[in-house]
């Protein structure tokens, strides 16, 4: 059967006056949407715009066009700040994180919520618990931790801990999303001769996908933008990742604020990408919706 | 037989991994953190074990209390203000349009942002002098409104909120949109039969369908306004007068600033006990509501 | 069945096995990486770290990155792990590193109570040998600039900079239009204030979000011109001098009554010291009173133009004040501290390189940087911003007077700065007085 999305329906049996009315509300409604669009994307333009101002500008007119554009911020911001490499480093570590909090959280909510056991309650507690602890307070404990594990100054130092922190998260969402879906699915498949693993592969992981999306641009914009962890359990020039580097141009009373925006505007560009990346799959779940009505 | 043995093992290897990894670097963190919490330690040299102490001085503090209200109004404020225009926003912005594409990456936008441009545009907003409150106000002949909004302590904390509100609905939305994704059509063409107007449909359908969801997200509103401070410290640095102060900026100037890393552990302890108070609280109240 | 049961179970117990070979693999190399650290002479080269947050684009950064370079050159057989951590967390990975007791072989400190935790904590040993080895480079610090570095008649560190906290900019055009005096008494201040007032211009730009700046900048010099250094350092110990003494409440009564005559821009509580130095370079205020760190602020900031208005000068005296008025708050700023545990050939090294990263050419390179050093340096008028060199003699023709926060314990420096604000807001000196005292009488246990 071929579905039209629902909105759109056209409704038919109103009739001309009513039909002028609703034109109208859904013109005011478009837009006030689009104003307030262009509200939420302010800080966004705000940024870039004044990535290329110098510092003098940045103070004295800050909401103008730079009058000269300085591109030249990005160069100086790049080489400082050693954003190359840092850029690398946090792709790396929030791209595996990423992977990790998916798997491991997806099969969490497969099992919390599909399936019945003794200890379920408690386990849901321990993740709400995870959930309320300031980092900050942890810090201390995790790094003399991770230095008894020999892992302080690697990557897993930082995906470890980023997994463990964002697991709760992926838990809960993913739980909820899943409760919603009819139990007969899996039990189709149970008949169907898959196994556990099975319906976990063919039939959760593809059904909670936009949850796993959602999960997903929360989880990297965390990952990406982590400033606590990645200053304390990384020594190595080399693994640094860039939140460090944003915040290189201060001297602890003043900021360079046309370098630091510049290299803001560059860290900044991944995670935009992810969320277009994810948003279009976290509509997927309509599409294949759709497809089956 | 061999079909419960086999979820038992399926249980307990699918877990395993996800719960080590959970137990290992947060479960046993806040363990340790709780324990340096009885100590009178300066996060150097030797502590001294001084049993509740830490915890009776914080909870005689009445800059804790104070923040911990300012807490709960930024709680009180995420719950009222996000997540329901969250909700509406996800309701109307459902579909794939190039239109609706837009708008909802456009919401979402603000998150993707540092908190320090927010802080600073917004400051400049709220800017005593130049700001573009102020100025709108006298304009449009409300003069006698103008105010010190992040400089008096009578009324910071809201306008504190109103960015804090603004900048954080896009988890929201997306939560709220996947979770709509698994109403199927057919349920909402039904209802369309039905005759159901839009209103109702929401409250009938929707809601129900997703209250997991709302559940979750409630959790995540608590939990994350009782950490969250960091636009709220680049607005006010907490202050003046401590009067924009929260408990993980309190938390955190006692660890790392006073140097009295014991009383900051146990603080830390405490806003886990209060955000646990909390997130029962709200999920005994749901689930009477849910009941009804 | 089983079999694919079985495949997964491998699969997933796989998985783990990556997790822990991850952390695993990894073990060995921060194991030999840190067995290199210790033992120093087991390997060929010497290993040796140093932490510092001189890490953004500003002259006096690059300026010590350079010290720090040259000794790389010229030391290739030791390996030297240098960090520039920025300044925004530097005080928490430090803070986190010493609880775990990590600490690098050489790292920045603050002078003060920063330092003096570090040694309170016995995570620190002195360098007072190397000073007495270079005794040109020891002689020429301006006499008392390693007291706050000192403990016990050892020296812990030798400043990197120096710190002046007080200093009374103004603008040169506003004071001539409205014809108004620089004030030299606290009568012709109010007088000043008033007058620009009067013609709708700010009197004092003042930005004290951060809430340190009205104690660091104004109340530690105000409050020595009237109650004198004597009773502050008193106070400090708590014996024989309270907080709550009346001399204490008059200096905060005077805060309170530039505060009340709005002498302030409006919302001064919610500006931070960027936009009060932006405020006041621009024109919009005809005062300021800022630290050293203001003048390259305001030339970062600031038109050449702008720049040219400003002047410099103390604060004025107060009637029947206790203290010197020919004086302003400054000090030793940090230096580098030496970790307890480098012996050895590490330990010459990390001795080697505090010499090079804060000895005689350090010290002028830094001063060259338009910061402020508290050594004898025969500073180039042409190499300096022309405002720098004014402040630097100005700084250097005073009397240095303490820095709250760098003797008060960190809890009675938290109680003055929000005190300030509170003060700001309507607060009475005398509450405000007794909370300071509190919080300094409970941190040394009195």
């Amino acid at each position: 059967m071929k579905t039209i999305a629902p909105g759109r329906v056209p409704k038919t049996t109103t009739n001309t006056s009513s039909r002028v009315l609703n034109f109208r509300a859904s013109w005011l409604l478009h837009l006030f949407l689009l104003a307030y669009a262009l509200v939420t994307l302010y800080p966004l333009l705000w940024l870039f715009i004044s990535s290329f101002k110098s510092n003098q500008e940045f103070f004295g007119s800050p909401f103008a066009l730079p009058s000269v554009w300085q591109f030249e911020n990005y160069t100086r911001a790049w080489e400082i700040g050693g954003i190359g490499k840092a850029f690398l480093n946090s792709v790396i570590v929030s791209v595996l994180s990423l992977v990790l909090t998916l798997f491991l959280g997806t099969l969490t909510a497969f099992i919390v919520s599909r399936l019945n056991f003794r200890f379920k309650g408690f386990i849901m507690m321990l993740f709400v618990l995870g959930m309320l602890i300031p980092i900050h307070s942890t810090l201390v404990p995790l790094f003399i931790l991770m230095k008894s594990l020999g892992i302080l100054d690697t990557y897993a130092s930082l995906i470890l801990p980023y997994t463990a922190f964002e697991l709760p998260i992926a838990v809960f969402v993913i739980a909820a999303y899943l409760t919603s879906v009819p139990k007969e699915l899996e039990e189709a498949a149970m008949i169907d001769g898959n196994g556990y693993w099975g319906i976990f592969y063919r039939i959760i992981v593809p059904l909670a996908v936009p949850a796993m999306a959602t999960v997903s641009i929360l989880g990297f914009l965390r990952f990406w933008n982590d400033f606590a962890f990645a200053l304390v359990f990384i020594n190595k020039q080399a693994l640094k990742t860039l939140p460090l580097s944003l915040s290189m141009f201060s001297d602890g009373y003043g900021t360079d604020y046309s370098l630091t925006m510049a290299a803001m505007s560059i860290a900044v560009i991944p995670t935009i990408i992810i969320y277009l990346l994810f948003q279009n799959q976290i509509m997927k779940g309509m599409v294949a919706g759709a497809v089956k009505g | 037989m061999a079909f419960t043995n086999r979820l038992r093992s399926f249980i307990i290897i699918g877990l395993l991994p996800a719960l080590t990894i959970y137990l290992l670097f947060v479960i046993v963190p806040i363990l340790w953190s709780a324990y340096y919490g009885f100590f009178d330690w300066k996060g150097i040299g030797a502590a001294r074990f001084i049993g509740l102490d830490n915890y009776a001085e914080a909870l005689k503090d009445p800059i804790f209390w104070r923040a911990l209200k300012n807490n709960l109004i930024i709680v009180a404020a995420s719950i009222l203000g996000q997540l329901p225009i969250a909700l509406l926003l996800s309701l109307i912005l459902r579909k794939s349009t190039l239109f609706h594409r837009f708008v909802r990456s456009a919401v979402f936008m603000p998150m993707v942002v540092s908190s320090i441009v927010i802080g600073l545009i917004w400051g400049y907003i709220y800017h005593p002098q130049i700001g573009i409150l102020n100025v709108l106000l006298e304009q449009i002949g409300l003069s006698s409104w103008i105010r010190d909004w992040l400089g008096d302590p009578s009324i910071n904390m809201y306008s504190v909120s109103a960015p804090v509100i603004w900048a954080n609905i896009g988890p929201y939305l997306i939560i709220f949109l996947s979770a709509i994704q698994n109403i199927s059509s057919d349920v909402e063409e039904a209802a369309k039969i039905d005759g159901a107007i839009k209103g109702k449909w929401l409250y009938l359908i929707v809601i129900p369908m997703i209250w997991d969801t709302i559940k979750v997200a409630i959790v995540l509103c608590i939990s994350g306004s009782l950490k969250a401070f960091d636009l709220i410290f680049v607005m006010t640095g907490g202050g003046p007068a401590q009067s924009t102060e929260l408990l993980a900026t309190y938390m955190y100037n006692n660890t790392f600033e006073i140097y009295r890393y014991g009383y900051g552990s146990a603080v830390s302890t405490l806003i886990i006990i209060i955000s646990m108070i909390l997130v029962l609280g709200s999920q005994v109240l749901m689930r009477k509501r849910g009941m009804e | 069945m089983k079999k694919k049961t079985l495949a997964i179970t491998a699969c997933t117990t796989a998985m783990t096995l990556l997790l822990a070979a991850c952390g695993g693999g990894n073990t060995g190399n921060s194991g030999t990486a840190e067995e290199g650290n210790k033992a120093g002479t087991a390997s060929p080269k010497i290993k040796l770290s140093i932490w510092h947050n001189f890490s953004g684009d500003d002259l006096r950064a690059k300026a010590v990155r350079a010290q720090i370079d040259k000794f790389k050159a010229e030391h290739p057989e030791i390996q030297l792990d240098a960090q520039a951590i920025p300044p925004d967390g530097y005080r928490q990975r430090l803070k986190t590193v010493a609880a775990a007791d990590e600490m690098p072989d050489v790292f920045f400190t603050q002078s003060g109570t920063s330092i003096k935790e570090f040694y309170d904590g016995g995570l620190i040993q002195p360098i007072t040998s190397l000073l007495d080895e270079h005794p040109e480079w020891k002689n020429n610090f301006i006499p008392g600039s390693l007291d706050t570095l000192s403990f016990n008649g050892e020296v812990y560190a030798t400043p990197l900079s120096g710190s002046a906290t007080s200093f009374l900019f103004y603008n040169k055009s506003l004071f001539e239009k409205y014809n108004v005096k620089v004030p030299t008494t606290w009568d012709e201040m109010m007088t000043a204030v008033k007058t620009f007032n009067d013609n709708k211009i700010t009197p004092i730009s003042l930005g004290n979000k951060a809430s340190w700046l009205a104690q660091s900048s104004i109340i530690s010099s105000l409050a020595d011109r009237v109650t004198g250094t004597d009773w502050f350092k008193k106070a400090v110990n708590q014996d024989g001098a309270k907080f709550t003494d009346p001399e204490f409440v008059q200096a905060l009564t005077y805060f309170k009554q530039l505060s009340d005559a709005k002498a302030f821009q409006p919302g001064f509580n919610s500006l931070d010291n960027t936009q009060m130095e932006q405020y006041f370079v621009e024109g919009k205020a005809a005062m300021m009173i800022d630290g050293a760190w203001a003048l390259t602020n305001m030339a970062a900031s600031g038109t050449e133009e702008q720049l040219n208005q400003v002047d410099v000068t103390i604060l004025p005296s107060v009637p029947g004040g206790k203290g010197d008025p020919k004086s302003m708050s400054g000090g030793s700023g940090g230096g580098l501290a030496l970790s307890k545990r480098a012996t050895g050939d590490q330990l010459k090294a990390a001795l080697e390189l505090i010499y090079t990263v804060s000895g005689p050419d350090a010290m002028k390179a830094i001063a060259g940087s338009n910061s402020i050093v508290t050594y004898n340096v025969d500073l180039d008028e042409s190499q300096v911003m022309p405002l720098f060199y004014k402040a630097y003699n100005l700084y250097k023709s005073v009397k240095l007077t303490p820095v709250y926060d760098a003797y008060l314990t960190s809890s009675a420096t938290e109680a003055v700065n929000n005190g300030l604000q509170e003060l700001s807001m309507g607060g009475k000196p005398e509450d405000i007085a007794k909370k300071i005292q509190d919080a300094q009488a409970r941190d040394l246990g009195k």
